[in-house]
């Protein structure tokens, strides 16, 4: 009742707050001019990242249907689940994110804001952290198949929980994999996309403005997102009622989820800067509005040399920063399961402490596969990571899937046990900090260490006996 | 930075933390501890007459002799300067954690079945278990390490540095040549790793410490019971039941006497079980009349900093040792005054 109230009181007074403050301000991704030379149509905005969101939106209603299996095989979900990887639909509802309590979300369906779908911009090279070498699409579409016949999309006995897996997945080999291997890579060059030239025919905006807006899109950040502290923006992803006052940018009482919403990749960059030691989503956001300012001030002419040369510098640092903050959610989850092991290990025989585990195994799963979907070859980081890792979790039985045959069932074996795979989770972690440098280490299962060693001081070097 | 603002910005507050910090043997608060423990034992040796206990109290700790010798001033420069050496060259040491991670990688990959094998075990029973662990393993290599200073050709001509003090007080600890300071830096990081790998390894997670203000229970007890005064003129025993197992400050006293009897005796810093099982143990008597030095007439010059520094690399230098000297492994010899 409480929370209602203030929510309410945070959305009457919302629009006086936020409207005029974020109206025309140098730190939003909003409005830049048309500066597409020749252009006579009746457009004064630029910016356009449509798609990008509303297949943001086909990721978190993907998800939600994944977990909506009863455990039998069930065509009709799977064609629905289909229909949001592959369809085309322009009635597709927004099952995910949607309106909770004061949070009240614009959009009904994915139609109102685009209309594209994800299986088309999915990673199309090689899993190898999976068997059969499957493609990105591919694996997605196993995936999907396995979660129709599982109960609430988690199967119990091989370890797989489809809706981590298939969400954490698609926030590299979609969002991560379009913006920095594609958008902010070959895109960026001279001949490709130039600023003197339509992105289309027939589009108002120039080849590099929009290639950088689609990027930006994929991040899922809001507009005034640089406006907004970790802990808000991590608010704004969960709907709670008190972000209504700091999401609702334009006072319409309602979350528009093309530029209010934040969406998985900038909530995991946010969840690691709640630590405070780190400031992932910030510095990706302001970098994103500094090469928008350097496109727009070219003034729809072909960006000179040295202007592409800093557009590349601002699309390394959002690289960058988006491959650690996927390096700190795969460290964050190799920590939970470590955790979770060893909690099963005192208590085998709870089945919600398995739960828990095979959705955080998901989850690094998921996130250690998408930090290979980028533009680099993570060459024997990546190996190193999928063998420890492996195809499917370490049961409490020590049983491991170690392939997939040719009707797609899962082929088992025995593993060398729970203690030796708990040891693995921490080589995860250990490797990820050599390799990427993260700073928020959430889960840290070394960290303890560290405090241990603190408490016992230098060990007074000069003492003698 | 300057070599002002690293003074005043490390050095001197490092310095500083050396007296503040109850991890540090020379806290204020010990020191403090040792001054009341010298005036009640003063008091009881001289049978409460005060004139005595004062006389007695200035003899062991309190008097200039003990405070302003040559002896003295060699223990101050040496801390001082070492001081200096120790923060330029502590960024090139290993680092404590890497070697605790490298260690505890170590055993999960050769022992996987011990991975929190005790992980239900009690916080409780844990911390008490982890904080005599560390106690007795830090004991143990202390003395090991003493042992191989005086055993040691090479090692023993720089622990001679410490040897030289003619007179004892509690800031004699510090009076060791960096080489030396090095190797004890060798022996925490081998200690603190070992200790700390083995407990999250076996506990799968973090361990807490019995401490009181920050420090191992029973590290502050050694130094709240008299630590300080191992360094110092005070004759406190503990009687010959008790040092068999706990060190007393005239035990230490033997251990710096020049008396031949008393060579190589007495490794041990808090406890003196590691003496016993080697047959090094020597218990204190009533009265002992210590000498303490290298030898009778020992030059003045052993006091200054530049003869403190330098001496050790001319000794090997010139002498050639760098092996185990084959007359101090002579068990039999050493083991004849031993209890």
């Amino acid at each position: 009742m409480k929370k209602g109230i203030l929510a309410g009181v945070a959305m009457t007074i919302a629009p006086a707050i936020a409207a005029p403050a974020f109206a025309d301000d140098a730190a939003v991704y909003g409005t830049f001019p048309v500066t597409l030379q020749g252009w006579m149509g009746p457009q004064t905005n630029s910016v356009a990242y449509t798609g990008q969101i509303a297949r943001q939106v086909l990721h978190d209603s993907l998800k939600k249907l994944a977990g909506k299996g009863n455990g039998k095989p069930n065509a009709a979900l799977k064609a629905e689940m289909m229909l949001y990887y592959e369809g085309k639909g322009k009635n597709r509802k927004v099952l995910a994110p949607s309106s909770k309590g004061p949070f009240i979300v614009k959009q009904k369906t994915v139609g109102e804001i685009s209309n594209p779908n994800l299986a088309g911009k999915t990673y199309k090279g090689t899993v190898s952290g999976m068997p059969n070498n499957m493609t990105g699409p591919e694996l997605i579409k196993f995936w999907i198949g396995k979660a129709a016949s599982a109960n609430k999309g988690v199967d119990m006995a091989n370890g797989y929980n489809y809706p981590q897996l298939i969400s954490k997945f698609i926030l590299g080999a979609v969002f991560y994999h379009q913006a920095v291997d594609n958008y902010l890579d070959e895109k960026m060059t001279a001949g490709n996309k130039p600023n003197n030239k339509p992105y289309k025919k027939g589009k108002h905006y120039t080849g590099k403005e929009h290639s950088w807006d689609e990027a930006f899109g994929y991040f899922g950040f809001p507009a005034h997102g640089l406006k907004l502290s970790p802990s808000q923006l991590y608010a704004i992803a969960k709907r709670k009622p008190e972000a209504v006052g700091f999401a609702d940018a334009d006072g319409d009482g309602k979350i528009d989820l093309y530029d209010e919403m934040v969406f998985g990749p900038a909530y995991y960059a946010a969840g690691a800067d709640k630590s405070k030691k780190t400031s992932y989503a910030q510095t990706i956001g302001k970098a994103f509005l500094d090469g928008r300012k350097l496109i727009a001030s070219a003034g729809g002419k072909a960006l000179t040399g040295a202007q592409l040369a800093q557009l590349n510098k601002y699309a390394r640092v959002i690289e960058d920063n988006w491959e650690k903050t996927l390096a700190e959610s795969t460290f964050k989850y190799a920590g939970s399961c470590f955790k979770d092991l060893k909690a099963i290990k005192a208590n085998p025989s709870d089945s919600k402490l398995l739960g828990k585990y095979i959705k955080h195994w998901g989850e690094l799963k998921g996130f250690a596969l998408a930090m290979q979907t980028g533009r680099k070859n993570l060459g024997d980081t990546a190996t190193r990571l999928n063998r420890l890792i492996g195809f499917g979790p370490v049961m409490p039985n020590s049983s491991q899937v170690t392939d997939i045959d040719s009707a797609g069932n899962y082929v088992k074996d025995q593993s060398s046990g729970i203690n030796e795979y708990m040891g693995h989770m921490l080589k995860v972690q250990k490797l990820l900090v050599d390799k990427y440098g993260i700073k928020a280490r959430k889960n840290d299962q070394l960290s303890g260490m560290s405090e241990m060693l603190k408490k016992l001081g230098s060990g007074s070097a000069a003492e003698n006996d | 930075m300057t070599v002002l603002d690293w003074v005043g910005q490390e050095y001197i507050p490092q310095l500083l933390d050396g007296f503040l910090n109850p991890q540090k043997r020379v806290s204020l608060i010990y020191l403090a501890i040792a001054a009341a423990i010298t005036i009640g034992w003063s008091l009881f040796m001289s049978g409460g007459v005060a004139r005595k206990a004062i006389d007695h109290a200035r003899r062991g700790l309190f008097g200039r002799h003990v405070w302003m010798s040559r002896s003295a001033h060699g223990d101050y420069k040496l801390l001082l300067a070492n001081h200096a050496v120790l923060l330029l060259i502590a960024p090139f040491f290993v680092s404590r954690m890497a070697v605790a991670t490298a260690l505890f990688f170590f055993l999960t990959e050769y022992l996987p079945a011990g991975t929190a094998i005790l992980a239900s075990a009690s916080p409780l029973a844990i911390a008490i278990a982890y904080t005599a662990f560390l106690f007795l393993l830090d004991d143990f290599s202390r003395f090991a390490t003493h042992f191989a200073l005086h055993r040691i050709p090479v090692l023993w001509a720089f622990h001679k540095v410490h040897h030289s003090a003619e007179t004892l007080n509690p800031l004699t600890v510090y009076r060791t040549h960096p080489v030396e300071a090095i190797v004890f830096s060798f022996r925490a990081i081998a200690v603190q790793s070992v200790s700390i790998s083995l407990f999250v390894f076996l506990f799968g997670s973090s361990v807490d410490l019995v401490s009181v203000y920050g420090v191992n229970v029973i590290l502050f007890l050694f130094n709240a019971t008299g630590s300080n005064l191992r360094h110092s003129h005070v004759q406190i025993r503990y009687g010959a039941r008790v040092e068999k197992f706990l060190i007393s400050p005239a035990q230490h006293q033997i251990h710096h006497s020049i008396d031949p009897r008393h060579r190589d005796r007495n490794f041990g810093a808090a406890l003196a079980i590691w003496d016993w099982m080697a047959g090094s143990l020597c218990v204190a008597d009533k009265n002992m009349e210590l000498k303490f030095g290298l030898g009778r007439n020992q030059a003045t010059q052993t006091h200054r900093l530049r003869y403190l520094y330098f001496s050790p690399f001319g000794e090997l230098l010139s002498s050639g040792k760098i092996g185990i000297n084959p007359v101090n492994l002579n068990l039999r010899d050493w083991k004849k005054n031993a209890i």
